[in-house]
């Protein structure tokens, strides 16, 4: 499959890029890396009239820290946080989680905010044209009928993408360039939930994704990503879990101060186990409480089937993922 | 739309007409005729259309061309100097690395491009590097011991 | 016996170079002048009535040159098999119905693939929908919806070579609905065995579909050039004789104007010997358009349409003694070959042929039904039903072997066939070394040891180990169209040669095995030689590289043509040394030497200039033929399994161990063990190379690979959602080569690179239940599945 024909359009500002995505009135995508949207663009999923590039607008490709903040351009690719000895040194999770997505070919060209702005994914969704001309189009292809859930107007295809788990744990927020100008959001309040439209930015908001905001942790934090998967390279999570735990130190042992839990893989956007966060606050870090917030992380999560993974096995594996983050987190030995 | 793009390809600096639609993979291969990177599947999961941008090797299908404007490519064909094989391919071949000779370009230029990076990568690190590339004939364990017979 | 200078030898690939910078040319790479491309449209509908195609629009479309349906085509029929039992079923585009997603309707040729796409967009078909059925089991029953009802007359290829004429289509059990396919053997008495047996077990095992993933998606070239009349094909293929009696018999020319060209192959597996429409009407094509055309199969359209390996359903009883020994065994099996038969008779028929070389079963019966239904079709894969067959019985004597609380390897060892054995169709193996095999591989697993290990592993543990083995066996060649290999020598004068074989080098490094055997038979370097293949025009006919033939077949033929330039420059060296015979003359080194007075000698160039100067001209040309089965002259009968079937069996035993872990079901490789009776290996590292890759294949097609069908529509076309094995995959390896030294064998070679994928799989299987006390019966085996049998899902 080659790419249909359509215009290119190289800002080299924030501004210039926003005046150019109002003038295509919606039938514009922006591109970044480009390795989800060229994907999506050969299976036809959409035929925009424009590509608009962020590649020359060198504002959003810094990585840099001040006043307990780190903050990272929308366009540094996934290589540029791995490589980045801040990130490393006061992120490491996030230099997990960059390390964990797709395959080393992928992440020169994939850029952090692409991940962040990933597109929900479904198997009856991300297929060619004459696949889905098999069966009727389905509402996030513009029809309207959902073939996992038989229903007609709502999408849950699902969220996939490894690197907003770690940010949203870590109280991430995202600027955003719009017509209305910029604002900053925590990045959980980004997402929709919407399959369809599963960002305020697909959503249609015209903004554009300029950079994250990563308050620096507090000493006693600790933050991990594990994601689970097939084949542990190219593959999106089967399911992946940030767990930030801020520990306290009792005589009886360390005890939770802070906690969050966020999950990918799961549903059409990134699931905050908030019940599981409370069952671990204020409490001591032993085996049976492990298991009992793994347990009820897993029931937080609505996985249902849009990849070839049952829900059921989703389910299981949240329980274990949970469970062996939560160890790591604590510095739990086996 | 059209746009024309500089690209220093195997060491030539180029000047080339393209169709912003067009990824790199297919200027290279139907442009330049340099058919050495191969299509495996056009969607960024085989590596068999591996090359070398700027010295990191990328999946060329996935990359509009009018995206390396300015950068440095370096394909298979641009690896052997003077009709003599790059101490990689001499490698690959003497290990049995190739046999279908499909996913070798990639996996080459993968593997030199560690080493660079890494002059001494364990089994592990070797595996990780190439795992974004797919040979079905081998079982990899060939190719493996071609780039382990470089670590010291 | 073992001082060759060539043979055995690990010498590296003489293709290397080539492909190694981008220099070698695959189907994929070939660009031609004026070149149109084509592309193809499919049918989405998994059964349906075509009402109507309608190409005018398309046809307006500017830059469309050709737009061609099955009305052009009405007559045309062929299939990968197509004799009077089974006439062929397939048409390069459908006339009245599709029958299966991805069917062809309509093929178009433009100047551009994007010209081409959009022209496809402009083709307006009707379809009638009609009820379908993909569940093999349920289209037997009655009632079914029927895919192919009526039979159209065959073209009945096989019928000019050999096949015995017969009048009737048999369809010999009227109440299966859909059959395909059907074949019976039994010797012995099965019944009064079972009667007599200490113990029997019945088990039902099933496996997936799965896919080749060659590297190199298909492809065809066609130019077809008016003043010659000629048409010229690249054609990603592994048989190029088969292939262009394919292409004869559907296009109506004459094989002389035909040329199927040389290309290197990137990956066959089985996936490249049938004739698929996008070839056909690429041919079709340049012939209506006088232009070149190249036709491109998307990686969809390769998961898609081009063969998958069958999925099987095998039910298997065994009847033992107490000690293990088999008295009985009584297998059924099933096989879906989708909307169009594929290969489907030949699979039932080699799931019998690869389970009875293994054990010495006394009463033995055996049925194969291959059943229509509307999913894609499926053709050969590397083994060919060896796989399948192998899991089910290896699985199957594992279960006893427990049941009886004896040792699976003593089982194996009680009831292997030795060499010397002839089987029930008059088979010889005369060469055979499963036992050595199966010891080499134990031995290599540390069999005692882990399975005492594994016995003793906490029930509490997370990671749980076991080890399993498996045997396998394989053909060396077979009977099939064109029925031999042959081979050419041509001497240059200056002593080096160039090779000309038909067989193609589909990464087998049959290029390199085939230059060593001439290199050894000959007394030339390996660098003296060029290889020309793979090209209809230059080199004679070859079985092709499938069924294992190539080692075996072609390499007699290599060794022969070579053996013939060699007695001809020993006759012309005896005329120049006043020899009276060549009788006491050795070469080596492109010199021709009396072995009692090496001092006596000349060089190759001086015996082959003498030749030509005083022997008439002839500058020597040796060669040399080798039938596919020497002993018979006829395909075996694919129904009732009568006939000779192969020349030699290649044999292996396979080992794993596996960790499982318990939480997330996923199972790891751990280590595999090949310890492979391949005769005698040409080369080391080739062979090896040939176990890995079928070591690779088999352990993804035993953990991971399925193609994942619902109602007929395949949800993962892509490497990302298909799951195969990737550099992270990969085991530790043992690998032990058994040299047997197979009588008919050049230098004693048979069979490589094929069946080992086979044994891998039943390993893993009993491995996985060995680790954790319960059996999975159906592959893949899918961390679900391992969860949902320790009841945890
Ligand atoms: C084989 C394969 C495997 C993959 N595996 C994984 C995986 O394991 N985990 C994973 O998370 N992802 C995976 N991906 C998806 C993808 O490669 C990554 O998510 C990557 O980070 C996306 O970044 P990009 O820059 O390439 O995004 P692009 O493709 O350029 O963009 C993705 C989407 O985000 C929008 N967008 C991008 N940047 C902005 C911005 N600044 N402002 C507003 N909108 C924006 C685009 O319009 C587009 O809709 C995989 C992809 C492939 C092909
Ligand atoms: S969840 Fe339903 S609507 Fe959403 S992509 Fe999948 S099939 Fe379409
Ligand atoms: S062809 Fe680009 S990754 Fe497969
Ligand atoms: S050598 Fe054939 S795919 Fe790697």
């Amino acid at each position: 499959m080659r790419l249909l024909e359509f215009d290119y359009f190289e800002p080299r500002n924030l501004e210039d890029a926003v005046t150019k995505v109002r003038e295509f009135d919606g039938n514009y995508q922006i591109i970044a890396g480009g390795t989800d949207l060229l994907t999506a663009l050969k299976q036809r999923l959409s035929a925009p009239a424009g590509l608009v590039s962020l590649d020359h607008i060198s504002s959003l490709k810094d990585i840099w820290e001040e006043d307990d903040v780190i903050t990272i351009g929308a366009m540094c690719t996934l290589e540029d946080v791995l490589s980045s000895s801040l990130i490393a040194e006061k992120l490491p999770a996030l230099n997990q989680a960059a390390w964990d997505v797709g395959s080393p070919l992928l992440r020169p060209l994939a850029t952090i905010g692409g991940n962040i702005c990933l597109n929900t994914r479904c198997r009856f969704y991300n297929q060619s044209s004459f696949w889905r001309s098999s069966r009727d189009t389905c509402y996030k292809a513009g029809g309207n009928i959902c073939h996992v859930t038989n229903k007609r107007d709502s999408c849950v295809a699902t969220f996939s993408a490894d690197i907003p788990p770690v940010l949203i744990a870590h109280g991430a927020r995202v600027r955003l360039a719009g017509p209305k100008g910029v604002r900053t959001l925590p990045l959980e309040q980004f997402y929709t939930a919407d399959g369809r439209f599963p960002h305020v930015i697909m959503a249609g908001s015209g903004e554009i994704l300029q950079e994250i905001e990563v308050p620096l942790p507090a000493p006693q934090v600790s933050c991990v990503y594990h994601k689970f998967r097939m084949r542990e390279s190219i593959d999106f999570p089967v399911l992946g879990v940030a767990v930030m735990l801020k520990l306290g130190e009792k005589k009886s042992g360390k005890y939770c101060e802070d906690a969050c839990l966020v999950i990918t893989g799961a549903e059409p956007a990134p699931v905050e186990a908030v019940q599981a966060r409370e069952e671990l606050l204020h409490r001591r870090l032993e085996p049976g409480l492990l298991a009992r917030v793994a347990e009820i992380a897993a029931s937080e999560i609505h996985p249902i089937k849009t990849s070839l993974i049952s829900p059921r096995y989703k389910r299981e594996i949240a329980k274990i993922i949970v469970t062996d983050a939560l160890k790591k987190a604590g510095g739990i030995e086996e | 739309m059209e746009k024309t793009i500089r690209l220093t390809v195997n060491g030539e600096e180029k000047t080339l007409k393209i169709g912003v639609q067009q990824t790199l993979l297919e200027v290279l291969r139907e442009d330049l005729g340099l058919t050495g990177t191969k299509k495996g599947c056009n969607q960024g999961e085989c590596g068999a259309c591996t090359v070398l941008l700027d010295g990191k090797p990328v999946s060329s299908c996935l990359l509009l061309a009018v995206k390396a404007d300015g950068k440095t490519v370096l394909t298979i064909e641009g690896l052997a100097q003077a009709g003599e094989l790059h101490p990689m391919q001499q490698a690959f071949n003497e290990k049995g690395a190739i046999q279908c000779g499909f996913c070798s370009p990639g996996m080459i230029l993968v593997a030199k491009s560690l080493l660079e990076r890494n002059p001494n990568p364990s089994t592990q690190e070797i595996k990780e590097a190439i795992a974004g590339n797919i040979c079905r004939c081998t079982g990899y364990l060939q190719i493996i011991e071609a780039i382990r017979s470089f670590v010291s | 016996m073992n001082d060759y200078n060539y043979i055995g030898k690990e010498i590296p690939r003489v293709d290397g170079p080539a492909k190694a910078t981008g220099q070698a040319v695959y189907t994929v790479d070939v660009k031609l002048p004026e070149m149109l491309y084509g592309k193809i449209l499919r049918s989405p509908h998994p059964h349906a009535r075509l009402l109507k195609v309608d190409t005018s629009a398309a046809e307006q479309l500017p830059g469309v040159e050709a737009v061609i349906t099955g009305e052009d085509l009405q007559e045309v029929r062929y299939a990968f098999v197509d004799t009077p039992r089974y006439p062929a079923d397939e048409q390069p585009l459908a006339t009245e119905k599709v029958r299966y997603i991805g069917d062809e309707v309509a093929a178009v040729a433009a100047e551009s693939e994007a010209i081409a796409e959009k022209a496809l967009s402009l083709i307006k078909v009707e379809y009638e929908i009609l009820p379908a059925v993909f569940d093999p089991e349920k289209a037997m029953q009655e009632g079914a919806p029927v895919i192919h009802g009526e039979q159209s007359a065959s073209t009945s290829f096989w019928e000019d070579w050999g096949v015995a004429q017969q009048k009737k289509t048999v369809q010999e059990d009227p109440s299966i609905n859909n059959l395909s396919g059907h074949t019976f053997v039994s010797f012995g008495d099965v019944e009064q065995a079972f009667q007599e047996a200490d113990y029997s077990r019945e088990d039902r095992f099933e496996l997936k579909p799965t896919a080749h993933c060659q590297m190199e998606p298909h492809a065809a070239v066609a130019s077809y050039n008016p003043l010659e009349d000629k048409l010229h094909v690249w054609l990603s293929t592994q048989g190029i004789f088969l292939k262009r009696l394919f292409l004869s018999k559907t296009l109506g020319l004459p094989a002389s104007k035909i040329r199927v060209h040389h290309s290197f192959v990137g990956g066959a597996f089985g996936g490249k010997i049938d004739l698929f429409p996008y070839e056909f009407c690429a041919a079709y094509l340049s012939i209506k358009t006088r232009r070149p055309v190249k036709i491109e199969l998307d990686r969809e359209e390769v998961f898609m349409t081009t063969r998958q390996r069958h999925p099987i359903i095998v039910k298997i009883k065994t009847g033992v003694k107490k000690d293990g020994t088999i008295l009985a065994q009584d297998i059924r099996v099933i096989a879906d070959n989708g909307g169009y038969r594929g290969s489907g008779p030949v699979v039932i028929f080699l799931c019998h042929g690869f389970s009875f070389p293994v054990y010495n079963v006394p009463n033995y019966r055996y049925e194969g039904f291959s059943i229509y239904t509307n999913n894609g079709i499926r053709g050969p894969q590397r083994g060919h039903g060896a796989p399948q067959i192998r899991f089910a019985i290896d699985s199957h004597l594992d279960l006893i072997a427990r049941d009886l609380d004896l040792d699976l390897l003593t089982i194996m060892h009680k009831n292997v066939r030795q060499e010397g054995d002839v089987l029930p169709n008059g088979d010889r193996l005369d060469s055979c070394g499963l036992t050595e095999c199966l010891m080499g591989a134990a031995g290599a697993i540390d069999w005692q040891k882990k399975r005492e290990q594994s016995h003793l592993q906490a029930n509490g543990n997370r990671y749980r180990r076991g080890v399993g083995i498996s045997l396998c066996s394989m053909f060396s060649g077979a009977m099939y169209y064109p029925f031999a290999s042959a081979a050419v020598v041509k001497m240059h004068d200056d002593g080096s040669a160039t090779l000309f074989t038909g067989a193609q080098d589909i990464g087998q490094g049959s290029y390199t095995t085939m230059s060593q055997v001439l290199a050894e038979e000959l007394g030339i370097g390996i660098e003296d030689i060029c290889v020309v293949a793979g090209d209809t025009e230059l080199c004679p006919i070859d079985l092709g590289s499938f069924l294992s033939c190539t080692a075996l077949v072609t390499g007699n033929a290599v060794k022969k043509a070579a053996a013939d330039a060699k007695r001809q420059m020993l006759e012309s060296a005896a005329d120049l040394l006043g020899l009276a015979d060549p009788a006491g003359l050795k070469t080596q080194n492109k010199m021709i030497y009396l072995e009692d007075d090496p001092q006596k000698s000349v060089s190759f160039a001086q015996a082959i200039q003498a030749s030509v100067l005083k022997r008439d001209g002839n500058p020597i040309i040796g060669r040399g033929s080798f039938k596919g089965y020497p002993r018979t002259e006829r395909y075996p009968s694919l129904a009732k399994a009568k006939g000779l079937f192969t020349g030699a069996y290649g044999f292996a035993a396979q080992a794993a161990e596996v960790e499982v872990d318990t939480l997330t079901g996923l199972v790891r490789l751990v280590k595999a063990v090949t310890f492979h009776d391949c005769g005698f290996p040409l080369n080391k590292t080739v062979v090896e190379g040939q176990i890995h890759g079928c070591v690779s294949m088999g352990a993804g097609q035993a953990l991971s690979e399925e193609v994942h069908l619902e109602k007929g529509q395949l949800f993962n076309p892509s490497f990302l959602h298909y799951q195969l094995p990737i550099a992270l995959d990969t085991p530790e390896s043992a690998e032990g080569l058994v040299a047997t030294i197979e009588p008919s064998g050049p230098f004693g070679a048979k069979e490589v690179g094929e069946g080992c994928v086979a044994g891998i799989l039943g390993a893993i299987a009993n491995a996985v239940h060995d680790a954790i006390g319960v059996r999975i019966y159906s592959l893949p085996i899918t961390p679900e599945k391992v969860l949902r049998a320790l009841k945890k899902i």
